[in-house]
This record gives C-alpha cells, structure tokens and sequence, in this order.
C-alpha cells in the first residue's frame, strides 16, 4: 500500500529526473570517457570504460607544442583581469546611477541601453582596426598583445556590468547611504565606506559571472592573438578538433576537462548566490 | 579622528593613482603624436584634459565616478559602433576597399597596359649595350639591354627603353641549347655583354620596371622573369582633366560612377577595378530590399533566426520547468538530481560546444553510436551536414545548454509563489491542473516573462553556438548559396563582413544596423513589460 502510494506520487519525478540526468550528463560523460581512452579518436567501442590510461593528459601536458599551462593561464589571467577591474569600474557607475541625482540621468540609462543592443561581434573589424593603429605606437597594448585584449573586454564588459550591477545597487536600502549623508558623509565617503562593504558579496557574484564569460570567449581571442604562447585556452583547445589533417579529441577532451574542472566548482560551490543573480537577468555566456 | 585619517590616505591614494594614470596616458599620447597618429593622439589629449579636469576640481561628483567606466565605453564599444554604422552607406567591399587616390594609382600604372594579344612571346637575355659595358662608375645608370630573339622568325634584336638596334643571325653567340648567349663583337669593340649571375639580383626592380622598345608604335615589351620578353599595349589612357579613362580599342570611355569605380559610359555595369570607398548612401539598405540576391537569403536567414531564437526558448523554458515543477516537492535524492541538472550550466559553455560538434559527427559520433545501439543496427544520421537535421542538432544542443538556466529561474519563481493561493484553490475545490493553469503559470510568467525575453535576445545573436557548432552550415556553395541552413543574422552578417573570398563591409553594417533595430525593439518591449524603466524617474 505505501509502495502503491510512493509509486504513483513519486517515481513519475523520479522518472522525469532519470531522463534529465541522462541528458546532461551524456557529453559530460563522453569528455572524461574520452580523456581517459588510450587513443585520440571520438569514436566508441563501448560506452563502458574499455581500459585505463593517461595518454592523452600525457600527450597534453608534455608536448613542447601545446603549452597548456601557458593557455590556462593566459585565460585565468585575462578572465581575473577583465572581471576584478571591470567590476569595480562598474560598480562605481552603478552607484552614481542608483544614488546620486544629476541631470540626463534617465537619458544616459537608456543610451547604455541602446549600445548594448548593438551586436558587438559586427564592430569587430572597426576594433580590430583601431587596435592596429594603436599597435603601430604602443606594441605591448596593440594587437596581438593580451594588454590589448584585454583593453577590449574591459571596454565591451562595461555595458552589461553596469546595467547588472545596477540592479543589485537598487537593491540595497538607500536608508543607510540617508543615515550616512545626514551625518556630513560626501558621496565619495559613502560609496567607499558604506556601499562597498555593503556590495561585496554581489559585485563578488557579479564578479564570478563576469570571470566566466570572458573565460568562454572565442572569437575576439581567436582573431587578436595569433601568437601560440599568447592564445587563451578556448582557441588552443579549438585547435586540436579544427585542424585539416588531425582531430585529436583525446587530448582535446582532456584538456577541456582540465580547464572547466576549476569553473564547474566554483560554480557549484557559490550556486546559491549566482541564481540571486541570474535571477536579476544575468545571462551567462 | 579615525575618518579623518581616513580622507587623509585616500586623497594622497587618489592624487598618486590619477597622476599615474595621467603620466601613462601623456606617454601614450606621445608616442601616437611622434608616429603621425593624430587622431588617436587628439583623443588621449581629451583623456587627459577629462581626468585632470574631473578629479582635481570639483565641477561634477557624479562624473567622477562615471568617467573610467566612460572613457573606456567610448573607446571600444561607441567608436567602433558609430564607425560601423557609418560604413552602411558607403559602397565597401573586395574591389572597392581602397581611397580613391589609391584606386586610380594603381589603375594608371598597373591596369592602363594589357598584353597583346597573339604577340609573339621573345626569347630573352638580359645584359648592358656596348658604349656602357665596361665603365663601371655608370654602370648603376646604364640602360639594361636586352637581347631578344624569335627563333623561328630569324628576329634578332637589342632593346632598351629607348633604343632598338636589329642584329643578323650571324650576329648571335648559341649556346649549348640553341638559346642566343652573347653577340660577337665588331673589331675589338664589344656590341653587347651580358649579366653575370649577380647582377640579376642586384638590377631586379630595374628589369621588372623597364618599359623596352618594340617595333610597333604603341606598343613596348615587358621580361616576364629573366627569359622571356612579352610585348603590351597602353589599353585604356586617362584624362586628368574630365577624370576619365578612355579604352584605346574600343573607344569606350569610362567615367566616375559616383559609386566607387570607374563605368563605361555605354554600359553601367561594365567597370574598372580596384575601385574605392565611396559614400552611397542608402543603397546598401535599397539593396536589402531590391536584390534578389541579397533580400532573398536574408529573409530565410530572418526567418529561422527568430524559428531558432523562439523555440529555443521555449524548449529551454519548457523542460526547465517541467524538471523545476518535478522536483518541486521534497524527494529523496533532489539535491543530487539538482546538482547534476546544473553541470552543463556550470560548464563553460564553449567547451560544451565543441565537443557536442565531436558527438554528433556522423562516422564515429556518440549519438549515432548511443541510437544504433538502441535500434540495434549501425545508423549513419548526418547530424552537422542535412540542412534539417543540422538545424535539429543546433536547437538539441542549445536546450542542453540552456534548460539549467530556466530549472534554476523557475524553482526560485516557483519558491516565491506565496503556499496560501494554491491551498486556497484547492480548498475551493480546484484541481490539480487547475490551479497550475490558473494560478501557479500565470504568477509565473508574470515573474519570469522579463527573463524569458532577454533570453531571446541573447539568442537571437548567439554566435558562438552557430559559429562554433556548424559555422552556419551546412551551405551548397556551388548552387550559388550565400546563407547556410543554421546560419542566424549575427553569423550570416559575420560571414559577409569576414568571409575569406568576398567581404562586404558596407552590406554587413546595413545588416548590423536591421539586426540592432530588432534585437532593441524586443529588448525596449521586454523592458517596458518589466517596468524597469519607471525606477529611473
């Protein structure tokens, strides 16, 4: 009788949650099933373990030719870059918007609006131009550099910090910046002694969203480093499966196993704060 | 007495970090202005003025918080936005990418001469006349001579770019080959030299650039390499003063189109190339309109971008509610369900995407492997290669992606659902369906529908997805297609501006511009039903 009950109250859901969990781990599956294979192909024999080996961590992490770790971390560093500054840049756009009264203010918001809707993968060769010129002067910030790339991202993360970061500042009860100014604090006191300890936690979260869109990055990285010791993971790992002659999905699996491991954990670990955020319309890249 | 201190450390922070950044912007300003880059020189010198002026006087409080965040919008999104738009109304594209100085540069030396046409193709030997040959103080300013021969036709002769000078056969030196080496010489004194080995290399522009004398009026020679001499024709002459070509031939003249080439004033559509950039105005979005051509694979491209935007949407929507309603109850093992239907979320994306490219491959694929062992015998699905199917997998692979998302969104919109308005319904004697129907969903579109249209705005432009999975493929190229069956605006427009073979800059920011208006119309929709606006009154 209570089976009778728990089978038609609940293993429908556990039926559904089989399937779903089916479907998103299949590819997850295939990455470590693949990177741990003794051959480089895709293909499969079985879906079950055949053997055991680290060929192609091996082939990865050994060959003069692919420098990995150089790719991780012109990524993680680029990624850390781009999110720390941008965010903080941001925030403090954010804050005048939210708190501080000036004229144009609503015609502002909406012009951030408006350029954020143009597609920015269509400006790209207007970008790529000026970073050409600017390479002819300065060639540690110019094209081909990560300085430059850099540039590029913090410019093009802007938009979407500030509209974001928005949200969240609204969100925190303009009541204690009140309190704050009734004592004689200036905006400039307020923001770095009350709103900033105060939005931590969300420009962290801010931050995190922000690390892992720029981490995800493909085109822009593709076309301004060319170099192999500058690439981003993204575009060496492309390589292995983009090549004419040679697909190496071991390695490739391999690597991106490597490289989304550190993300997938933070990710979990930090989850309950990333939906606050995605609730207030974050959209991961 | 602590704030105070506290001001104290952070104006002598602030006036240290603004004058290094000034000091690195004067730098940079600098080395643009010395590299002739005056418009990028100017706008460092604009910098420079806004920083000093806004942090060191106190005209404005909310510019200084503005003005980094600013500076840095302006330099890399609005620059390139406002110079792409600007680019819809020029005609710029492969054959009209230079200035018109350059186009016409290049028409009056390169392309004013033309081969003639079933002339004799010379035997050539490079080497100097006689009267230069051995004073080596003029040897840099000699004439090159050449020592042309045909054969078959008993021609022999020594050209310059001034002189001509018949030889007879009994003139010429043969070598091993029967190919002409050397003429004799008259008495002791040399009639011609020839090259020694080093002085190809040395002399080489001058051999490529020399125009030598040929026996028809009108006509030169020109080496084509170091041993063969062919003859041209001037073929079209300009006319400085009415800024024309004329054909030589055919008489055809050809004038400034005022689109960017120079066009037979017969036949409009017979032109000169290169041409240039020129400013055409709406054309570019006429064309749009009136071209077969380009109207016809836009629209379809139109089309299933906003097929691809709305169901993915709805797909990623549907099955993320289905799961969020599903484990919407307390459940053995929901957290780990939970933790597993979020992976492909935490999972960057790109990573995610190419090896679903791996998995749908049709030979050794594991989704063709996953369905043949279901069925039970091998299947060869061409996932990423028939046009539907391409399409199928795009949509499959983005539902995976996504449907996380909308789980995560919808169990927070389901959790915020106040518990007393369904038990109140049920008390009311509503049923289960109904009181999802009428209650739960509403409530929850209300919640989410903001969410759910920035979703399709995201994707109406997901690039990397389409670039990456099929690259807008699959396209037959050889019936003439522009436009691949997944291609979306973003990646259709990306193509015409960056493809390998033709680019057309002008088009694709016509497109830009189209693709703009719409994804800023459904945005403004999105955010006027959000009502997010009304804050900022």
């Amino acid at each position: 009788m209570i089976f009778l009950k728990w089978f038609l109250t609940k293993s429908w859901r556990h039926a559904i949650a089989w399937a779903v969990c089916f479907f998103a781990l299949f590819p997850l599956y295939m990455i470590v099933l693949t990177s741990f294979k003794k051959t480089t192909s895709l293909q499969v024999g079985s879906f079950l373990p055949t053997g055991f080996s680290l060929t192609n961590f091996n082939s990865l992490l050994t060959n003069p030719t692919v420098p990995f770790y150089t790719w991780m971390s012109n990524s993680v560093i680029i990624a850390a870059f781009v999110s720390v500054v941008s965010v903080f840049i941001g925030a403090a756009s954010a804050f005048a918007f939210s708190r501080l009264r000036f004229r144009g203010k609503k015609a502002s918001i909406q012009l951030l609006l408006l350029i954020q809707m143009f597609p920015a993968v269509l400006a790209l060769s207007a970008v790529y131009s000026i970073m050409d010129r600017v390479h002819a002067f300065a060639p540690s910030i110019g094209l081909g550099t990560i300085g430059g790339l850099v540039l590029v991202y913090l410019g093009g993360a802007m938009g979407v910090n500030i509209w974001l970061l928005k949200g969240f500042v609204d969100s925190i009860p303009i009541e204690l910046d009140e309190a704050a100014r009734v004592d004689g604090a200036s905006p400039m006191q307020i923001y770095w002694r009350i709103f900033l300890p105060l939005a931590s936690p969300v420009l962290a979260v801010v931050c995190l969203l922000s690390f892992i869109g720029t981490f995800n990055e493909y085109i822009l990285a593709s076309l301004f480093l060319n170099d192999p010791s500058q690439q981003t993971i993204a575009v060496g790992l492309h390589g292995f499966i983009s090549g004419q002659f040679a697909t190496n999905w071991g390695p490739f699996a391999a690597g991106s196993l490597l490289a989304s491991l550190p993300i997938v954990v933070l990710f979990l670990s930090l989850q309950k704060y990333i939906v606050n955020g995605l609730t207030a319309g974050a959209v991961k890249g | 007495m602590r704030l105070l201190k506290g001001i104290k450390i952070a104006v002598i922070l602030k006036i240290v970090l603004v004058t290094i950044a000034l000091a690195v912007l004067g730098f940079l300003m600098q080395a643009a202005l010395l590299a002739g880059d005056t418009q990028i020189g100017i706008f460092f010198g604009i910098a420079i003025f806004l920083i000093a002026l806004v942090y060191f006087t106190r005209i404005s409080i909310p510019l200084k918080f503005f003005l980094p965040g600013v500076l840095l919008l302006a330099t890399f999104v609005i620059t390139p936005v406002v110079y792409t738009i600007s680019m819809s109304a020029y005609q710029y594209k492969t054959g009209n990418i230079l200035s018109k100085p350059e186009a016409l540069k290049m028409l009056k030396s390169n392309d004013a001469f033309a081969q003639v046409p079933n002339e004799k193709k010379f035997d050539l030997k490079l080497g100097w006349c006689d009267e230069k040959y051995g004073d080596p103080k003029d040897v840099a300013n000699a004439p090159v001579c050449a020592l042309v021969s045909y054969y078959p036709d008993n021609i022999y002769f020594l050209s310059t770019a001034t002189t001509l000078t018949p030889l007879t056969r009994d003139r010429i030196i043969f070598n091993k080959v029967g190919l002409p080496a050397d003429v004799t010489k008259v008495g002791a004194k040399y009639t011609w030299e020839p090259f020694y080995e080093d002085e190809y290399a040395t002399f080489d522009k001058t051999i490529v650039s020399t125009r030598f004398k040929y026996s028809k009026p009108g006509t030169f020679m020109q080496a084509e390499g170091y041993s063969v001499m062919a003859v041209y024709a001037q073929r079209i002459v300009y006319d400085a003063k009415a800024d024309t070509f004329t054909d030589i031939k055919t008489g055809f003249v050809y004038k400034d189109n005022g689109r960017g080439n120079y066009a037979n004033t017969k036949n409009g559509k017979d032109v000169m190339y290169p041409g240039w950039r020129e400013v055409v105005w709406f054309e570019n979005f006429v064309n749009l309109v009136n071209d077969p051509s380009v109207r016809d694979p836009l629209v379809a491209v139109f089309i299933w971008t906003c097929i691809f935007a709305v169901t993915t949407v709805v797909t990623q929507f549907a099955l993320g509610l289905l799961i969020a309603l599903t484990l919407h109850t307390k459940m053995r093992g929901r957290w780990i369900y939970r933790s597993i239907i979020i992976l492909p979320y935490a999972m960057p994306s790109i990573m995610s995407i190419m090896i679903w490219g791996g998995m749908l491959n049709t030979d050794f694929g594991a989704v063709n492997n996953l369905i043949g062992l279901l069925v039970g015998h091998p299947v060869h699905l061409t996932w990423l290669t028939d046009p539907t199917l391409a399409r199928t997998s795009v949509l499959l692979v983005n539902l995976w992606l996504g449907f996380p998302y909308f789980y995560l969104i919808s169990t927070g919109a389901l959790q915020a659902i106040p518990a007393e308005l369904t038990e109140a319904a049920a008390i009311d004697g509503a049923s289960g369906g109904q009181t999802f129907r009428k209650i739960t969903l509403p409530l929850l579109m209300q919640m989410l529908s903001p969410l759910l249209i920035s979703s399709f705005a995201f994707n109406f432009n997901n690039f990397n997805l389409i670039y990456l999975l099929t690259g807008g493929g699959p396209k037959d190229t050889l019936s003439g297609q522009s436009a691949g069956a997944t291609d979306i605006l973003i990646s259709y427009t990306y193509n015409l501006a960056f493809n390998k073979g033709t680019q057309n800059f002008g088009l694709a920011s016509a497109v830009s511009i189209v693709i703009f208006v719409a994804v800023a119309a459904i945005s403004l929709y999105g955010i006027r039903r959000s009502k997010v606006l009304e804050s900022f009154v």
